[in-house]
């Protein structure tokens, strides 16, 4: 394998050198990167080895393939991307200064329309060029690694698939990590644009992978709607940015909002035109429908409607987090408007509150999971609004491990239960045979998630975010809200643990486990069926029909996968102890990318010679009870997350004896409105529904009978006066002709009239 | 010659496809497409994209000595791609009906290859009796393919086709006229000359309710053939019924004929009064967007989603156009290519359902997917296509209006603003045109939810069939496999191809097109500076009269 893996990075290396040169060549043009030194042309390499592997998936699926062979294709492809995507990380930080540096491949949009004012040439130039800093390769290196990880993940849990589903699933994984590389490499917003519609087209392709099953569709659909939604906003906002800054490179805009920066951060917003205050409220309604915030939100608890594999990769670490990446990219515009971070702070904390509700009363785990992602992703975007950057990239770091880990261990579950996701279904799996490195990775999992102290990197990242609410003055309120948030966090999180994992062991397999009626059906079995395949592969599956299931435990690939992502999580609180000047690892990442924002009240680090923001206007950094919230924010949130776990063990271990009934369920009564409330997701969809679709729905049905009566019936009357005169003119034939004929006339009337007309002149 | 010799071959093939027995009429009507497609690709290598000549392949001769009428044809790079696009078409739309045209073939044909000479001829034409005449000489052949070759109710719709459009196109040929009789009554003391470029420059003379006056009528034909929201409502039936070569001719090239007529006659002809008209017109653009869309998703007959849905597209078209800039009018040209090119796919698309299953209603078809993968792996990428994602054809143009229209706001004079351009349409009405990419994708993900994912549904009682079970029912077509063939997949392939080339490298057409938008964009700018006063009347001198008309180089589009 890395033979191949060698062959193709010599090959595509000679490609990405030989597009590199020809660009630049063919582009020595004024604007085309800026003053920026040009990357090394092996960056090209990570958006074109996906591209390959796309292309070979889809040659698999045309040369009918019913091997694994896709899945080794995307691994290797990926792989060897993530290798490139550590090569860029090393330029990136090894040379002296951290300069952003821009890898050109070759020309997209190059419109020019005459020069400006001081002789500035007026174009529109957005190129498939890679802008590289820190926080370009910090987000590449997750996504390029968990890619490759899943990938492995995948080949086993879609082995039931194989054929031309397995090849389009891995064609669409292939095509997700290129979409995601242009979104967070691209130089310029219109790249971004790409990738954030080709994420957003992935995303669609494969939560519908089951097409079959109609919820899948809607689910797809669904998808696809709410962010272009989103996209609306962030395209709006492109346009903006694009005729008030006559550019949409990253080069040249983070110079051109300087004076704009400056302003801000002396408290002069009146100063600073509405247009530029404006723009980060558009990109943030963009960020909200790509990360599933409110009102955005609803459309990522229904993508669990995709395979596992698409859930862990694309709606929990990658994906769902290019809205933080946007804000983070754009700080410096977001600090231009004095409206918008405090709006991405509060929505953040609200949906965080809101999805943490919603996820305590659910009972399926994988939308128990997706929850939690909406409830994490608002602590990002608070970590955003209340202006810590490094806090929210390193909770981005950090959940995308645990959060794929946690992902992939129900998936698990999932796999080898015949689709079971209840947890009153499901007990004490951990202790089952075969079942021992699952139940210790769900646990790391969940104790990361949960911010369990000092053992997890999840602890850290949290506390960075929880911190920085209490500091920046304003934002205390969103530090309680995000403080109760964490415990109700570790409650869920551990409710599913004690509920799936520890307690007593018994099962009831999900549908899919029956589902295998029609042997017959192999070629286009039906979707859920194919798990029950892969029950064929491991030797478990005989007997679906009759009621003697065995749970089949996950074979080498899973299991790899799933420890080392346990021990990545894990690892990734060094991240937190190297660089202390930097706030870690991350924060070093952070501050030498655009993203880079000194968090107020945090100046006591020394490494930054800019002054503190003072977006509070001068005001005091906030405490917590009169402490400094960075010293004493590791006790409070370590106490707030056990007593959340001692809850969910109460609750829903102690005592324990059946899978389907707890402690919690005498609870469950008590609460009354609140829990049904609750459990119907705050009914928002239906909300949506009464409000939006039918009304629109409606509306459409309406226009459509206007169109065809009003519209339609002038234009017929009108014909008809033609017609009829025909007719009346000459029975037994063809209206059309004297029509015709009647036309031919009126031309000529009106060219006589103007004939007339001339000749009076 | 060049250009005479695209329109001739054409005719030629279907003289011979007349004359000779019906079972050679395929193959010669391939050959009467393939081979103008081939003199096509040799004049677009000729051409000279880069140094921004005005006209390349420039003939004329005389045609109606008294009144100036001349044969002159030319081409600028607007007139080329559009002729490449009909020249890419022709071959798909004679291959695509191999198998749906199966009596009275060499009518069928005949008369495709007629229509095609005469779209050639309209985007070829530099006289404005000779576009006239090709412009309504496309009637014809499209009135006989969907009255003898469509679906139910055909009769009905191709008479509507025809009136309506013909109709509104007389009311063109007035504007013309007037705009020839000023011409010779004003300027050349008594000479009469219908060249374009002749007119375009007499026109700027006329004064401002002139030029409103010639505007709408100009319009009038233009805007029905467009079609602008309300004058739309031909287009759905016509689509519905004609035969799948005459929907892909319709969207692809008979529809651009109305945005070219725009872009060519009416904007250059009367700029102030375009540019004075653009704030109504760019509503009814936008009603177009936004109402079509929302039809569009209450369809239950595929034909009319899409047919509708070119409704919307189309407003993004005119859209651009009014944005009177750069980036504006570049989007909207290209927009007029990709759209012939995925609505044109799309309807091939659709036709091949319809070969199969008789139907194209979404209440009896659906979950295609499982028993026709590629041909819903065709589906879904030109659906993405058509939709506008980011990375195909329909993403650079629709995006490209957009901004154009975004772009183009008389309130962005605050020299704080760096790209700003003069202009009557601004973000609100492009925010509100931008609903419209929401509403594509409710109405083309409708479709695709039903037809191509789901459970398997196929009209007959076949439901949740085993697909790969013998005797599926369509015997009669026995000769169509399950999915598609190869002649099917080679009809597809160029579209996506272009498609995808025009989606990542549109570069080298933006550049083409860098010359002739200049021009427009000029002179609608210089209308705007005379603040709606008429250009000085040149001084008559009896005798010096453009006479080169063809090689003539039009004012303002050098």
């Amino acid at each position: 394998m890395s033979d191949v893996t060698t062959g193709i990075l010599t090959a595509l290396g000679g490609v990405g050198t030989l597009a590199a040169s020809g660009g630049d060549a063919a582009a020595h043009a004024p604007a085309s990167g800026g003053a920026l030194p040009a990357a090394s042309p092996l960056v090209l390499l990570i958006p074109l080895l996906p591209l390959l592997g796309c292309v070979l998936c889809g040659l698999c699926a045309a040369a009918g393939v019913r091997t694994k062979l896709p899945a080794w294709l995307t691994v290797a492809c990926l792989g060897a991307a993530f290798v490139a995507a550590l090569k860029m990380l090393g330029d990136a930080t090894g040379g002296p200064g951290t300069h952003a540096t821009i890898a050109h491949a070759f020309d997209w949009f190059r419109i020019e329309w005459g020069k400006g004012p001081g002789g500035v040439s007026r174009e529109l130039v957005a190129n498939f060029s890679f802008y590289v800093d820190t926080l370009t390769c910090l987000w590449m290196l997750f996504v390029t690694g968990l890619a490759t990880l899943i990938g492995l993940y995948a080949s086993e849990y879609m082995a039931g698939e194989r054929g031309p589903g397995y090849c389009r699933f891995f064609a669409a994984f292939n095509l997700f990590v290129l979409s995601m590389s242009c979104l967070v490499m691209g130089d310029n917003l219109l790249l971004l644009y790409l990738g954030w519609e080709g994420v957003g087209l992935c995303s669609y392709l494969l939560i519908g992978y089951f097409y079959q099953k109609p919820s899948a569709v809607a689910a797809a659909k669904k998808a696809f709607i709410m962010n272009r939604i989103g996209d609306l906003g962030l395209a709006l906002g492109i346009m903006l940015t694009f005729v008030k800054f006559g550019t949409v490179e990253y080069a040249e805009l983070f110079e051109r909002i300087r004076p704009f920066v400056e302003l801000a951060r002396h408290g002069r917003f009146d100063e600073i035109p509405f247009s530029v205050q404006l723009i980060p409220l558009l990109f943030t309604v963009g960020a909200f429908g790509k990360s599933a915030q409110l009102p955005l939100y609803v459309w990522l608890p229904d993508a669990m409607e995709g395979p596992t594999p698409v859930s862990a990769l694309i709606h929990a670490a990658t994906m769902v987090t290019a809205g933080v990446y946007l804000v983070a990219r754009f700080i410096p515009f977001y600090v231009c408007s004095d409206l918008a971070l405090p709006v991405v702070a509060w929505v953040g904390t609200l949906t965080a509150l809101t999805a943490a509700t919603i996820g305590m009363a659910q009972f399926d785990i994988k939308r128990i999971m997706a929850y939690s992602t909406v409830s994490q992703l608002g602590y990002m975007f608070a970590g955003l609004g209340v202006l810590t950057s490094t806090g929210a990239a390193f909770h981005v770091f950090t959940h995308a491990f645990f959060k794929a880990l946690l992902f992939l261990s129900c998936g698990a579950v999932m796999h080898g239960f015949g689709g079971q996701l209840d947890l009153r279904k499901l007990s004490g799996v951990r202790k089952m045979p075969g079942w021992g490195i699952v139940g210790v990775c769900m646990l790391v999992g969940c104790l990361n998630l949960s911010g369990f102290p000092l053992l997890t990197s999840g602890f850290f990242s949290k506390d960075m975010i929880l911190a920085q609410a209490f500091t920046t003055p304003g934002f205390a309120a969103i530090g309680w809200i995000l403080l109760l948030t964490a415990g109700l966090t570790a409650y869920y999180t551990f409710r599913v643990y004690f509920r799936v994992f520890e307690g007593p062991s018994q099962f009831e397999p999900g549908d899919e486990a029956h589902a295998h009626a029609d042997p017959g059906d192999q070629a286009h079995a039906h979707a859920p069926a194919g798990h029950a395949h892969g029950g064929h592969e491991h030797g478990h599956g005989q007997g679906h029909g009759d009621g003697h299931f065995h749970p089949h435990a996950p074979g080498w690939a899973i299991n790899t996968v799933l420890a080392v992502l346990a021990v990545c999580s894990t690892a990734a609180i060094g991240a937190y102890f190297i660089d202390r000047d930097h706030h870690g690892w991350v924060g070093r990442m952070v501050d030498s990318s655009t993203a880079a924002w000194e968090a107020p009240g945090a100046g006591h680090s020394g490494a930054h010679a800019e002054p503190p923001a003072e977006t509070g206007h001068g005001a005091a950094p906030g405490t917590f009870l009169g402490m400094d919230p960075h010293a004493v924010m590791y006790y409070v949130s370590a106490v707030v997350a056990l007593v959340g776990i001692g809850a969910a063990w109460w609750l829903h271990l102690a005592g324990r004896t059946a899978a389907a009934t707890s402690r919690a369920d005498g609870l469950l009564a008590a609460a009354g409105p609140v829990a049904r409330g609750a459990q119907g997701k705050w009914f928002v969809d239906e909300v949506y529904d009464a409000l939006v679709v039918t009304p629109l729905w409606v509306l459409a049905h309406v226009f459509h009978l206007l169109d065809k009566l009003l519209i339609d019936g002038l234009v017929n009357l009108a014909g008809w006066v033609p017609r009829g005169a025909g007719r009346t003119a000459s029975t037994g034939q063809n209206g059309l002709l004297h029509s015709y004929a009647l036309g031919m006339a009126g031309g000529l009337a009106i060219v006589l009239v103007v004939a007339l007309f001339m000749v009076k002149n | 010659m060049t250009l005479g010799l695209l329109i001739l071959i054409p005719l030629l093939a279907a003289a011979l496809v007349a004359a000779l027995p019906a079972a050679r009429a395929r193959g010669t009507a391939l050959a009467g497409t393939l081979v103008p497609l081939a003199g096509v690709i040799v004049a677009a290598w000729r051409f000279p994209w880069a140094t921004g000549e005005a006209e390349a392949y420039a003939w004329s001769a005389e045609w109606v000595r008294g009144l100036g009428v001349r044969l002159s044809l030319g081409a600028d790079a607007v007139s080329m791609l559009l002729i490449m696009l009909t020249a890419l078409l022709g071959p798909i739309c004679v291959a695509g009906s191999f198998t749906a045209v199966r009596e009275r073939e060499r009518t069928f044909y005949g008369w495709l290859l007629v229509l095609q000479a005469a779209m050639t001829g309209v985007f070829a034409a530099r006289d404005a009796v000779l576009f006239y005449v090709f412009f309504e000489f496309t009637l014809i052949p499209m009135y006989v393919l969907i009255s003898r070759f469509g679906s139910t109710n055909r009769k009905a719709a191709a008479t509507k086709f025809f009136l309506y459009t013909f109709t509104g196109s007389v009311i063109t040929l007035a504007g013309v006229a007037y705009v020839a009789w000023f011409h010779q009554a004003r300027i050349s003391a008594g000479v009469w000359s219908f060249d374009l470029a002749t007119l375009t420059r007499a026109a700027l003379s006329m004064s401002a309710s002139e030029q409103r006056w010639v505007f709408l009528a100009l319009l009038a034909g233009f805007a029905v053939k467009v079609p602008l929201f309300p004058l739309h409502t031909w287009l759905p039936l016509a689509h519905t019924e004609a035969p799948t070569a005459g929907s892909v001719v319709l969207a692809g090239v008979l529809l651009k004929l109305g945005t070219y007529g725009i872009y060519m006659i009416a904007i250059p002809f009367c700029p102030g009064a375009a540019s004075a008209l653009a704030p109504g017109l760019s509503v009814l653009a936008v009603l177009g967007i936004l109402v079509a869309g929302l039809v569009c998703w209450v369809q239950t007959d595929v034909k009319k989603l899409v047919a509708y849905s070119s409704v919307a597209h189309l407003g993004f078209c005119v859209l651009g156009l009014l944005a009177f800039n750069t980036i504006g009018v570049t989007g909207s040209i290209l927009y007029m290519i990709n759209h012939g090119l995925s609505t044109g796919a799309l309807f091939l698309c659709i036709g091949m359902i319809y070969e199969r299953y008789h139907t194209r209603s979404m209440k009896e078809l659906g979950g295609l997917a499982r028993v026709m993968p590629v041909w819903a792996t065709f589906m879904v990428f030109f659906s993405m296509a058509s939709v506008g994602l980011p990375g195909l054809n329909g993403f650079v143009s629709e995006f490209m209006c957009l901004m154009g229209s975004f772009q183009a706001w008389s309130a962005w004079k605050d020299s704080s603003v760096l790209a700003g351009t003069p202009g009557e349409l601004g973000p609100y009405v492009t925010a509100l045109a931008g609903v419209g990419m929401i509403v594509a994708a409710m109405y083309i993900l409708m479709m695709v939810g039903n037809v191509v994912w789901g459970p398997l549904k196929e009209p007959g009682g076949h439901e949740d069939h085993h697909p790969d079970a013998a005797g599926h029912g369509h015997g009669a077509h026995g000769a169509l496999p399950k999915d598609l063939s190869a002649r099917e997949i080679g009809v597809l392939l160029p579209l996506a191809a272009a498609c995808v080339f025009l989606g990542v490298y549109p570069k080298p057409v933006m550049r083409a097109l860098e010359r002739p938008v200049e021009g427009l964009v000029r002179s609608v700018q210089e209308a705007r500076e005379r603040g709606g006063q008429p250009r000085p009347l040149p001084v008559p001198r009896a005798g010096e009269v453009d006479r080169q008309s063809g090689a003539g180089v039009r004012e303002g589009r050098q």
